[in-house]
């Protein structure tokens, strides 16, 4: 495993030097982590069981503290670092990478817009792996939409009360602490969403349906209900403010959070692929000069540079400072997420192709295949592509000078 | 360099005539290694020396000549060994 080649701290901790992550430290880490998602992956994909080997590995490295800052005791990394090793762990594991990523993403909406009083005592427990986070964004009759909530927060004094059903809470059942979307309290509208925090121990959950799906199937995505009251201090931004939040932290760090994980899945089958093809008993049987062959595994890498070139120019974007609510930044976040779920998926399809029956669909060969394209036919879905073509095709007309970000 | 290593090479080089020794500074791409030849050839390294080059020395330097070539090898062998 290599050690990511280049690193750039974030515009939020470049005054801090010393919050730099160490880079090698942090390979070393990852490799740790891949031994241990290596080893549960296939029970986890087949009985579509959270990963819980992988989740007490995430608390013991210190990974879940990432994207915490160094004053609060965290590795101090940046969405950089985040993209990079949440590839790195779906090379071996999609699910296992898109939870990684999607704890990251409620770190960084609650380092940048929680209350000084509750980073104070939230992440400091992050970044000691005491709390793996879980978004609470779904409802029964939106989907993934983000902007709108049908359940309200309700005040009591200087509490709120919580109510809330949601179809799809990836670890949900796992999870310390939830970042949930709710109407704000005495909303005019459903497009009047708050982002609060709750520990488990302030809920009362309850998991209301399985999870028993074509791939992903180790995200144990469960439908919950959640109830409970919290102090009001933990709301996350101010009361209706949450789409600030999703354009400027959430969106963003979601798209190039799964696109990563999609990569490296893709990677990880590829690499996985080609290591098989070298290897010498493959060698004789197969013709390697052959032109068709040959010219399929070009194309499948293709995407993959193509997907990688266009995440890594959306993280440069990104911590570049850019006003990320302007339609070409919003534009070509969008596009990370699009061409990623398109193309790596479509890699992986063109290698089961390539590799045939035996290798590319059977559920014991090692390449694990199969599991991949299960898997990555989940990316078109996860906030579905067609939704996101919709709301982009109105950011086009948002912007007649077509200023490519 | 190791003395088989030229003739694990030889076999690749199209234009190196017969009867002419395999000089350690010679081009290989003028000698006929072109990257289909190169790839069975790091087949060939991978096999007898039981050593995969990473990536990072996969580049046309390394391919130069057969003395840059076995570097490299070499290198990587003592690496593998050591590890």
């Amino acid at each position: 495993m290599s050690v990511p080649a280049r690193h750039q701290v974030g515009p939020a901790d470049s005054a801090d030097p010393a919050g730099r992550v160490d880079l090698t430290n942090l390979a070393n880490l990852v490799g740790a982590l891949r031994a241990v998602i290596r080893e549960s992956a296939d029970a986890t994909d087949r009985d579509a069981e959270f990963p819980v080997a992988t989740l007490a590995a995430l608390r013991r490295t210190s990974l879940f503290g990432l994207l915490v800052p160094a004053e609060y005791g965290g590795l101090g990394g940046s969405v950089r670092d985040m993209v990079w090793v949440s590839t790195e762990l779906a090379r071996d594991c999609t699910s296992a990478g898109m939870i990684f990523a999607m704890h990251c993403q409620q770190v960084a909406a609650l380092t940048s817009y929680a209350s000084p009083a509750l980073r104070q005592a939230l992440l400091p427990r992050i970044a000691h792996g005491e709390v793996y986070l879980a978004s609470v964004t779904t409802d029964a009759g939106k989907g993934g939409h983000l902007l709108s909530a049908e359940q309200a927060l309700a005040e009591r004094g200087d509490r709120l009360r919580i109510d809330r059903t949601a179809p799809i809470v990836t670890g949900g059942a796992h999870a310390d602490g939830f970042l949930i979307t709710m109407q704000a309290p005495g909303a005019a509208s459903a497009g009047e969403v708050s982002l609060v925090y709750a520990d488990r121990a302030q809920l009362h959950t309850e998991v209301v349906g399985g999870w028993d799906t074509l791939g992903m199937r180790a995200t144990e995505s469960v439908p919950m209900r959640l109830t409970g009251e919290v102090p009001a201090d933990q709301v996350v931004g101010r009361h209706g403010g949450f789409a600030d939040i999703a354009i400027q932290s959430f969106a963003p760090l979601a798209h190039l959070g799964w696109s990563a994980c999609w990569l490296g899945t893709a990677s990880g089958a590829l690499a996985r692929t080609v290591t098989m093809l070298r290897s010498r008993e493959e060698r004789g049987r197969r013709d390697l000069t052959s032109e068709l062959f040959l010219t399929r595994l070009s194309r499948i890498r293709q995407r993959l540079d193509l997907t990688n070139a266009v995440i890594q120019h959306a993280v440069d974007t990104f911590l570049s400072g850019m006003d990320p609510t302007t339609p070409r930044q919003q534009l070509l976040l969008n596009t990370v997420k699009l061409t990623a779920s398109e193309q790596c998926l479509a890699a992986v399809d063109e290698l089961v192709e390539l590799v045939g029956l035996r290798h590319g669909y059977q559920r014991q060969s090692p390449l694990r295949l199969e599991r991949a394209l299960r898997d990555l036919r989940a990316a078109p879905l996860n906030y579905a592509n067609d939704r996101l073509h919709f709301a982009d095709g109105r950011l086009v007309l948002l912007d007649p000078e077509v200023r490519l970000a | 360099m190791d003395s088989s290593f030229a003739a694990l090479i030889r076999p690749h080089l199209r234009f190196l005539p017969d009867d002419a020794d395999l000089a350690p500074d010679a081009p290989l791409r003028s000698l006929g290694l072109d990257s289909m030849q190169a790839i069975e050839l790091l087949f060939d390294i991978e096999d007898k020396y039981g050593v995969v080059l990473p990536d990072d020395k996969l580049s046309s330097e390394t391919f130069e000549t057969a003395q840059s070539l076995w570097q490299a090898v070499d290198a990587t062998r003592q690496q593998t060994e050591a590890a």
